[in-house]
């Protein structure tokens, strides 16, 4: 064989391999996520993180989805920030230039509150699906038409937090006392509900608590000099377990409201407590019997983790997740694109989508979705109370 | 107001205690290996996940399920001594970088077996003491009380025991000690697993006041340096009133200024003490 028809020979073959890896590389669509899956706050990325994998499993299972006549397959591609800001500025960053069309989370706000730089200068080229709370104030800004933010507000007026400080006051509470972790989210939070109970015209006390502390009897102690009718505990079940037992059991307090977390720590303590009310997106437990989809999911869950469901977290899977997934699906199909950001974010925009949660997004680019206010009473009662603000 | 002084201050000499015992492990293996073992605080979260399953999965009854977390956190920490920390001895750089690293690698495996889902033991001893208008959970006093008795037991055991002499003797001149005929290879090895049975006991112990999730040990770990910085690393009772110092400190300070500082009040004091004792509270005179 002649030096020119090997040359020629290679060419072809060499050919024929790049076409066959481009046309592999067009065939999957890259669905990035940013959540701590290890650390102090990374119950709401570990969840998250799984509900993105089943439904990316799921999707991959039957074969993939179509967009006009291709066919496509998701491919994961899961960081672990460990909520450290600066490392998740690295993740995101390399995901960015691996040129990532669809990003979820940070649910962290101190993590979103780092990438968002440079994600503005990403702007255009990628979706963010975003749970974080401070990621509400960046909706409808210029340079963030990337942002969509995946969970539902506390205020305005189908939030979830105003109707829960409504329920409140049907209660009759003159006072009430909020003990968050001194961090971005906490902060935060303390300035959504300030102007939320001043609105319904209840007294607030604030107490900060340093983020890692397991102790609460201090903070307690002193919120309980002040006498208020009902504890605000937040935000996640990592400190929640404690601040009941410890309040309970030490006669600080037996009244709690809650916008972040599980009732978990409410049925530890059921005979401890006197009231515990909390928004709970959605009631695993009471769901699985009703709602088929839930029960699929709850199943498909065991099968992919092959461990128990862990019915006092499921309702993060809500956030940058399960659902969120599928509508990226049917929102690509609609719009008859994979990588036009902007025509998928508009279908996003337009639709409403009826998974485990009807979920839909505002105009500003914000789920809305239903949920459920789940009040436990001494002795374990619950009674449930459904929202559903898709509606309104 | 004077309860509720009174009463922090009593809950600070419980959390102190806890700080007191882990500090107790770092002195000890500061003294014996010349490293400080940060993966304390990983071996007790070992013992309180260990604990939790022994106690709410398998069903033992809870001293039981302790015991066999101590135990359990005792091998590991053996495994541990021969295949890396011998490698360490009298090395601090390389010694802290073995024991971040094994702090990863027991979160990333405690995370995988049970996720970041907190774990809260079923009670083992509910209720509160009512002294005067003071609340104190009964949990808490019963592992004050535990605590109070291993570091007691402990400087017993090193100051009338021929072991004990031993390691003071090590501790103080590894060569002569040698000569003297004390096998100190040994001898460290049986310091650095007792140190890990310490966390271990810490882990189990903590498991029935506060829930667990893969991430607490690196708190307390922190919390024992400082306290046994602030007693003068080498002083056994040091290290329980280090801790205690440093609970109570924590606990007031968090009455009369923010909570959202509390370790903070902690480090003030401990650089306060530092400036007029550099060698801690407990610790020689330079």
């Amino acid at each position: 064989m002649s030096g020119s028809k090997r040359a020629l020979l290679a060419g072809i073959v060499a050919s024929g391999l790049l076409w066959g890896q481009a046309a592999r590389a067009e065939d999957v669509v890259k669905i990035g996520q940013i959540e701590a899956l290890t650390g102090a706050t990374a119950t709401y990325g570990w969840m998250s993180a799984q509900g993105t994998k089943v439904a990316v499993e799921e999707i991959n299972a039957k074969g993939g989805f179509k967009v006009g006549d291709k066919t496509y397959k998701l491919e994961l591609l899961q960081m672990d920030t460990r909520g450290e800001p600066r490392e998740a500025t690295v993740q995101f960053r390399k995901m960015m230039e691996d040129k990532v069309h669809f990003v979820f989370g940070p649910f962290l706000t101190n993590v979103f509150n780092a990438i968002e730089p440079i994600a503005n200068q990403n702007n255009g080229k990628f979706l963010l699906f975003a749970g974080a709370t401070s990621a509400h104030n960046a909706l409808g800004k210029p340079d963030h038409d990337y942002l969509l933010r995946t969970w539902n507000w506390d205020a305005g007026s189908v939030g979830f937090g105003k109707l829960m400080v409504d329920y409140l006051k049907k209660l009759h509470t003159k006072k009430v006392a909020m003990l968050f972790q001194n961090d971005a989210f906490g902060k935060t939070a303390v300035d959504i509900y300030s102007g939320l109970f001043k609105d319904a015209g209840i007294e607030l006390q604030v107490e900060l608590f340093e983020p890692g502390t397991k102790d609460f009897s201090a903070s307690l102690a002193k919120l309980a000099a002040g006498k208020p009718d009902i504890l605000f505990p937040g935000y996640s079940d990592a400190v929640l377990y404690d601040i009941v037992r410890q309040s309970t059991e030490s006669g600080f307090g037996n009244r709690f409201f809650l916008v972040r977390g599980s009732i978990g720590p409410a049925l530890k303590n059921k005979d401890a407590i006197q009231d515990y009310i909390a928004y709970v997106p959605k009631y695993f437990e009471s769901a699985e019997k009703t709602e088929p989809k839930v029960k699929a999911f709850i199943e498909s869950y065991k099968k992919i983790f092959k461990r128990d469901f862990p019915y006092d977290q499921a309702p993060l899977c809500s956030s940058s997740c399960y659902d969120h997934v599928y509508m990226l699906v049917e929102a690509m199909q609609k719009a008859g694109t994979v990588d036009d950001v902007a025509k998928i974010r508009a279908a996003l925009l337009n639709m409403t989508y009826d998974g485990l949660w009807k979920i839909k997004y505002d105009k500003t680019g914000e789920a809305v979705f239903g949920f459920d206010v789940i009040h436990v009473r001494k002795g374990g009662a619950i009674e449930t109370v459904q929202y559903d603000p898709t509606k309104e | 107001m004077t309860q509720l002084v009174i009463g922090q201050m009593l809950n600070g000499v419980i959390v102190g205690s806890l700080y007191g015992i882990i500090a107790l492990g770092v002195t000890l293996t500061f003294g014996l290996t010349g490293i400080v073992n940060f993966a304390l605080g990983a071996f007790m979260m070992f013992g309180a996940y260990a604990t939790w399953y022994l106690y709410d999965v398998v069903g033992l009854p809870y001293p039981a399920a302790v015991l066999g977390a101590v135990i359990f956190v005792s091998i590991v920490g053996y495994i541990s001594d021969r295949a890396l920390f011998q490698f360490t001895r009298g090395n601090l750089v390389n010694g802290l970088l073995v024991s971040i690293g094994m702090i990863s690698v027991f979160e990333a495996l405690v995370l995988a077996a049970f996720t970041t889902t907190p774990k809260d033991l079923t009670y083992v001893l509910p209720g509160a003491l009512h002294v005067a208008g003071i609340v104190l959970p009964k949990i808490k006093v019963a592992v004050c009380v535990v605590f109070l008795a291993v570091i007691f037991g402990t400087y017993l055991a090193l100051t009338r025991t021929w072991l004990g002499r031993a390691a003071f003797a090590y501790a103080q001149n590894p060569e002569a000690a040698a000569l003297m005929g004390v096998r100190t290879g040994r001898l460290q090895t049986i310091v650095v697993v007792y140190s890990t049975a310490l966390a271990g006991l810490g882990g189990g112990l903590y498991a029935s006041m506060y829930s667990i999730e893969p991430t607490i040990g690196s708190a307390y770990i922190l919390k024992a340096v400082e306290a046994a910085i602030l007693a003068g690393v080498g002083s056994v009772i040091g290290a329980l009133g280090g801790g205690i110092i440093l609970g109570v400190s924590e606990n007031l300070g968090s009455v009369f200024f923010p909570s959202a500082f509390r370790d903070a009040y902690g480090l003030v004091f401990l650089i306060a003490i530092l400036l007029v004792r550099p060698g801690g509270l407990f610790g020689d005179r330079p």
